[in-house]
């Protein structure tokens, strides 16, 4: 679907993206997880054709996007991280607008941004000013309009910066049904839990460089093949730990006072066989915390910084 | 160019010739003879090697197309934009200085034929000069293909070299060792084996006359097999160093010489299985690690140096950290080129952060 090949983006001595190649495969939502000016932005722009790489090449189903513009266009759906939309213009006006600038018109035209209006929830308030809309209305709306020519690629950058958890969850969820409804995604933040919780492979990236890509999974068995369980428990003196350590896949328990802390297998779910086990020795959990690498500690293992500190 | 140029110049003859047919003036011949020495003129031009015919060809045209526009046919004088573009190009390098000069001939001609003039001129001039450009650009990345193609010919030919250098020292390095090994086995087995052997035999002789002295010999023999199984025990034991002993004592050998030389802590610390880690990725780390504290001394301002090499899951992640100045925008020189190079060579990274501190860190996957 995509494909970035050793693109390199430089602004004056600044180098934001350096020799980056990656390829983004037909429904994939591939994440980009960085901290603020690792390059992601730069990147979606030069994929959105907005910059022009100083090297490397992109292609998108197999065409070069700089000598195929309208086609590259035409295939591609992008949200912005500002907001773009016109504040004196309506809903239905602003998602019309932008895509009558892709050459819809008409009947088609109508259809696809009441379309693209009721995808987001937003057709009840089609005749609304924006500037009367709350942050992640906006945003939806902003979704709307980069949806309605029916990209084959749709690229969100940062949507979910400064508004609310219940828009938030909206997001993600449009995000989701619109890989079901066949879109490629591509969707950037600096918060980790969205990109672990909706993205199907994730580029983990910093200083303009991909550090490391693939699943979740797969970044996380990159820094350790271990996952700790902590469990806090009532009636230690219960506790045979043999028995414990008898469930495939456990490969250590710890007992430290109250808590048991067992590491195991990265690949073993057993939670169930844990507690049962628990339970059949008659103690009693209070607690139960799962400290299994994610990807914030796969970042700040590999860089030593923290996503959001930087 | 010279291709491009014939093909206006053959444009604007067709037009002259069309004007020609279409007047009422009938000197054919002079008209039929006037075009083929142009024709022949034009040719040579782009025919001949030396830069003085050529300017005399350019020249002939355009005397040419001056005779012949005021004797055979005016609209002849159309060709002249074109052929004193030709000429001029020889001796003015600015593009309106050959603008203003072939808009010279307007002054002697009617308003009318002037204009027409004026617009041919105009197009010659934009025509050539865009193919020309074209064409410069086109050689351009002629050239930069070239170079390229040239550059990955050498590339591909060290990097042949390189495998066979590899190769070569391979089967030196086997040598030295078989060598070594035999004339250990040479030197103390074997010495000890025949020891040993001697002394039964002369046991074996002496059993049935003197029982004692038999006994002792065979005491003795046994002593020196002895010996030398600890001696096949040792010399296996040698031979075979800890895996991690090559790469990490030679890391910390040179933190400790580098501290030492100026006067500057720094702590290293080792984390994860050193074992997992390959000999050229070890080769990668200590150059790496050498490069980025050279940079740290260098230019940090820094009062301390951490390195860290910590070998995870998949990826061995080697940090040099200084808490010196750091800096807000990077410039990679060549010394981070260096880095990222070497790290590209066993599909590594090289990340160069300066916002707290200095640090680089080198990311190398571990393959199973």
């Amino acid at each position: 679907m995509l494909e970035i090949k050793q693109v390199t983006k430089k602004f004056g001595d600044f180098i934001a993206v350096d020799h980056m190649s990656l390829s983004v495969a037909e429904g994939e939502i591939f994440g980009f997880l960085g901290a603020n000016g690792a390059g992601k932005s730069t990147t979606i722009n030069m994929i959105a054709g907005l910059l022009r790489p100083n090297a490397g090449e992109i292609t998108i189903l197999g065409k070069d996007i700089t000598r195929h513009r309208q086609f590259a266009k035409r295939q591609i759906g992008i949200v912005p991280q500002e907001i773009a939309i016109y504040e004196n213009l309506t809903a239905y006006e602003n998602v019309e607008f932008f895509a009558g600038l892709y050459g819809l018109r008409g009947a088609e035209l109508r259809q696809r941004v009441e379309e693209a209006l009721e995808f987001v929830g937003l057709s009840d308030k089609r005749k609304r000013y924006p500037k009367h809309f709350s942050g992640g209305m906006k945003r939806r709306l902003n979704i709307a309009c980069a949806i309605a020519h029916r990209p084959k690629l749709i690229i969100m950058d940062e949507p979910t910066v400064g508004i609310d958890p219940q828009s938030r969850n909206d997001i993600l969820a449009a995000v989701k049904k619109l890989n079901d409804m066949g879109c490629t995604m591509i969707y950037t933040s600096h918060y980790m839990e969205e990109v672990e919780e909706i993205c199907t492979r994730i580029a983990i990236i910093d200083h303009g460089k991909i550090i490391a890509e693939g699943t979740k999974e797969q970044l996380e068995a990159m820094i350790t093949d271990t996952k700790d369980i902590w469990i806090e428990i009532r009636g230690m003196d219960q506790l045979n730990k043999q028995h414990l350590q008898d469930i495939p896949g456990v490969k250590a328990v710890q007992c430290e006072e109250n808590i048991i802390k067992i590491s195991s297998d990265i690949n073993v779910n057993h939670l169930n066989q844990i507690v049962q086990c628990l339970i059949n020795d008659g103690v009693e959990i209070r607690s139960l915390e799962d400290q299994s690498p994610n990807l914030e500690t796969v970042f700040l293992t590999l860089t030593g910084r923290n996503l959001r500190d930087s | 160019m010279e291709r491009l140029l014939l093909f206006y110049k053959l444009i604007v003859w067709g037009y002259a010739a069309l004007d020609y047919i279409s007047s009422e003036q009938r000197n054919e011949s002079w008209f039929v003879l006037s075009s083929l020495i142009y024709f022949c003129l034009s040719l040579s031009a782009s025919i001949v090697r030396n830069v003085r015919w050529k300017k005399g060809a350019a020249l002939c045209s355009v005397v040419l197309v001056i005779l012949s526009s005021a004797y055979v046919e005016p609209s002849f004088g159309l060709l002249l934009p074109l052929n004193g573009y030709e000429l001029a190009s020889f001796y003015i390098p600015r593009l309106w200085g050959i603008w203003v000069v072939l808009l010279v001939p307007m002054v002697w001609l009617g308003p009318s034929a002037a204009k027409l003039y004026g617009l041919v001129a105009l197009f010659s001039l934009v025509s050539v000069t865009t193919a020309k450009r074209h064409l410069e650009r086109m050689k351009q990345q002629e050239d930069r293909l070239d170079q390229l193609r040239n550059d990955w010919h050498r590339l591909t030919r060290s990097v042949n070299e390189y495998h066979q250098y590899i190769k070569q020292s391979e089967y030196m390095l086997q040598l030295e060792e078989r060598n070594r090994l035999s004339q250990r086995i040479h030197d103390q087995i074997g010495h000890s084996l025949t020891g040993a052997l001697i002394q039964m035999e002369a046991a074996k002789r002496l059993m049935d006359g003197d029982r004692n002295k038999a006994k002792q010999l065979l005491e003795n023999a046994i002593h020196i097999s002895k010996e030398g199984i600890e001696q096949i025990r040792m010399t296996l034991k040698q031979m075979k160093p800890p895996p991690e002993q090559m790469g990490i004592n030679r890391v910390k050998l040179f933190i400790d010489e580098f501290s030492a030389q100026h006067h500057l802590p720094i702590p290293l610390v080792c984390k994860g299985d050193l074992d997992v880690i390959t000999p050229i990725q070890w080769k990668v780390i200590y150059e790496n690690m050498a490069e980025a504290l050279t940079n740290a001394i260098k230019y940090a301002e820094a009062t301390a140096i951490a390195v860290e090499i910590h070998v995870l899951n998949r990826v061995i992640k080697v940090e040099v950290k200084d808490n010196g100045k750091g800096a807000t925008k990077i410039k990679k020189g060549l010394g981070i080129i260096g880095m990222e190079e070497r790290a590209a060579s066993v599909h590594g990274t090289v990340i160069v952060d300066g916002t707290n501190g200095f640090s680089v860190t080198t990311l190398l996957p571990i393959h199973e």
